[in-house]
């Protein structure tokens, strides 16, 4: 695999992630709705209490409160799970968060404003409610928005250190928990719409995006153990992606199979569908991910099972497309 | 008082404000009912209480968090020159830069307004940051009755309340109105300062049209410690302009054919000759 370094796991990344970048830059507000523990704020908010506010179980309030203080010259994270963040508090991200600065707005630059929306997709164990199958779509419909989704500490951390310099609304998938390390923080730099080629192929190409990517890589070796070609890109930036990069990759290969840990409509498939149609001529486009129907609740790696996204079923699944 | 403006001044102002908002409304309609009304809460805030900074705006930030109340700025800002009148009369036009409910970052709006609700808590997030960076700059929201329905703005007082917040001051322009009609037949929101009482915040009920009382409620609003301030504004539409207030008491929405704006502009004119008088008296 190309990036990648050895695999080991990281316990509580954003816990390191928020007390790293509020050490350097005391401008910073890590915000929470009561779930400060739940989405690993725990040193920053002990040993850096200034630079944290909870505002209570109350999402809208947590990013309109976000982005008055980031109208006071601070710069407000505001962490929640995924669910809530957009969901519960759409308009305030989109309006109060969202509309400052742009194309379209009154001025080019405005204040930063940072969301990060934890245990996205089928990563909560709750099901329908705690889980967030549409946050990349939602979020992606908002104009001059940034939407990240990493695939692990490196980038994840990456991304937040790219946003707290960037003037609009950023909205960065988090993770929690055993989170592994996939990237070489080596070898691997993060630049905001850049896609990353992990595995380098032809047949096949996967894109993915997020948890998405974890999958892939553990498809990929099974199917590098059958035989069946394939490349691997690794989409962090949902937008503004560099399309001509998901177009040069769509095009050098027969057949698209994008993964993520999302809807297959309005996320990462979609994306790349957009991209290839309005060139045309493009090779078909299979989109793998989590299908329009409530999943299960549960561990990862059951839900996974059940809707057909473990690693066993996808590698048939991927090189199935090939017949 | 901040500024050492006689009242007589304040209130000339304030009907120089009920002019300007006739002026803009009356080109293609407009919230001009909520900007006349609003007049003498917009002199004090913007002649007296918001302290002027060496650029030429304020040193005080103020949060329209109802968006159509923005005609009552628009008014303010006439007569501070930030705008032209000219500037100013393609309110409602299509393709102004004046919108009716303005966004982020147009002069004089701090926040986009017009999903209403959303101002108590950016202005509680900037009086935060502000506090927490030292800074001596005051924080006024308005919001009105109708907002009051809205969760967010709870949830905004109780957080103003627990970070004891007392650079903020909320104004709400409880005129009992709203789109489909007066606040009480559609949901009540009374007894107002009892709820914001009961949040931990100090409030104070007035008429929003006395200037000696508007600057007094300032006065004791910068005087309060440990807890923001709500001063509950009972305004009624058209406040100030009698021929209007009786032709259309119900307007939420004013539209050019509603309403004589030439009488009200009359009887502006005969209250600014009349207060001109007593100052030159
Ligand atoms: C979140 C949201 N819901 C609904 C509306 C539509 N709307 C515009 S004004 C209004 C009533 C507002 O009441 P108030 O501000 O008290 O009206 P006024 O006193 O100015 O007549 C409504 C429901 C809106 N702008 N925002
Ligand atoms: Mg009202």
């Amino acid at each position: 695999m190309l990036l990648t370094g050895p695999r080991s796991f990281d316990p509580a990344p954003f816990d390191d992630i928020s007390y790293d970048l509020c050490t350097r830059r005391d401008d910073v507000v890590i915000m929470s709705a009561d779930l400060s523990k739940y989405c690993q704020v725990v040193r920053v908010k002990n040993e850096l209490p200034r630079q944290h506010l909870d505002v209570g179980m109350a999402e809208q309030n947590l990013l309109s409160v976000a982005a008055g203080v980031a109208k006071g010259g601070l710069i407000p994270v505001a962490t929640c799970f995924a669910c809530y963040i957009t969901r519960r508090a759409y308009d305030q991200m989109m309006i109060c968060m969202g509309t400052g600065s742009g194309p379209g707005t009154n001025q080019k630059t405005g204040p930063t404003n940072i969301a990060i929306g934890f245990t996205p997709g089928i990563s909560n164990p709750a099901r329908i409610h705690h889980q967030a199958a549409e946050d990349l779509g939602m979020v992606r419909a908002i104009p001059n928005a940034r939407v990240i989704d990493p695939v692990d500490s490196t980038d994840f951390r990456a991304a937040l250190d790219a946003a707290v310099d960037l003037p609009g609304l950023t909205y960065i998938r988090g993770h929690r928990g055993d989170t592994p390390r996939i990237l070489d923080p080596e070898k691997f730099t993060f630049e905001l719409g850049k896609t990353y080629k992990l595995k380098q192929g032809k047949g096949i190409g996967i894109i993915a995006t997020g948890h998405g990517t974890q999958w892939a890589l553990e498809a990929s070796d099974i199917l590098t153990d059958r035989g069946v070609e394939h490349s691997v890109l690794h989409v962090p930036t949902i937008k503004p992606v560099n399309e001509s990069e998901i177009a040069e990759f769509a095009f050098a290969h027969n057949q698209i199979v994008t993964i993520e840990n999302h809807q297959i409509v309005t996320g990462l498939g979609s994306l790349a569908s957009e991209i290839v149609s309005d060139i045309g001529g493009g090779p078909r486009i299979t989109r793998l991910g989590l299908p329009n129907r409530w999943a299960p609740g549960g561990t990862m790696d059951f839900i996974r099972g059940q809707l057909g996204l473990d690693a066993e079923t996808l590698a048939t699944r991927i090189a199935g497309v090939a017949k | 008082m901040r500024r050492n403006q006689s009242i007589l001044d304040l209130e000339i102002i304030a009907v120089k404000i009920r002019r300007n908002v006739l002026e803009i409304c009356r080109q293609r309609g407009g919230y001009a009912a909520q900007g006349v009304a609003l007049a003498d809460v917009t002199a004090a805030l913007y002649f007296d209480e918001m302290r002027p900074d060496s650029e030429g705006w304020f040193h005080d930030r103020f949060v329209l968090s109802n968006g159509h109340d923005a005609i009552m700025t628009y008014g303010a800002l006439a007569e501070t020159g930030h705008y032209t009148i000219e500037q100013l009369r393609t309110y409602n036009e299509d393709g102004s830069q004046v919108d009716q409910s303005p966004i982020e970052g147009q002069l004089g709006f701090e926040i986009t307004a017009g999903s209403l609700g959303q101002g108590p808590s950016q202005a509680a997030g900037l009086a935060w940051a502000l506090r927490q960076q030292g800074s001596d700059k005051r924080v006024y929201c308005l919001f009105s009755d109708g907002e009051l329905q809205e969760g967010n703005v709870w949830e905004a007082a109780m957080f103003a309340a627990h970070q004891k917040l007392d650079n903020l001051c909320f104004i709400v322009d409880n005129n009992d109105m709203q789109a489909s009609g007066r606040a009480v037949d559609v949901l009540g929101v009374e007894p107002v300062p009892e709820k914001f009482e009961a949040f931990g915040c100090k409030t104070r009920r007035i008429t929003g049209t006395d200037m000696a009382e508007l600057l007094d409620t300032f006065d004791e609003a910068r005087a309060t410690k440990g807890q923001p301030y709500v001063m509950i504004c009972d305004t009624r539409l058209w406040d100030g302009i009698d021929c209007l207030q009786q032709a259309l008491p119900m307007a939420h929405y004013t539209a050019k054919a509603a309403v004589d704006w030439d009488e009200g502009l009359a009887e502006i004119t005969a209250t600014l000759s009349a207060l001109e008088a007593r100052r030159d008296g």
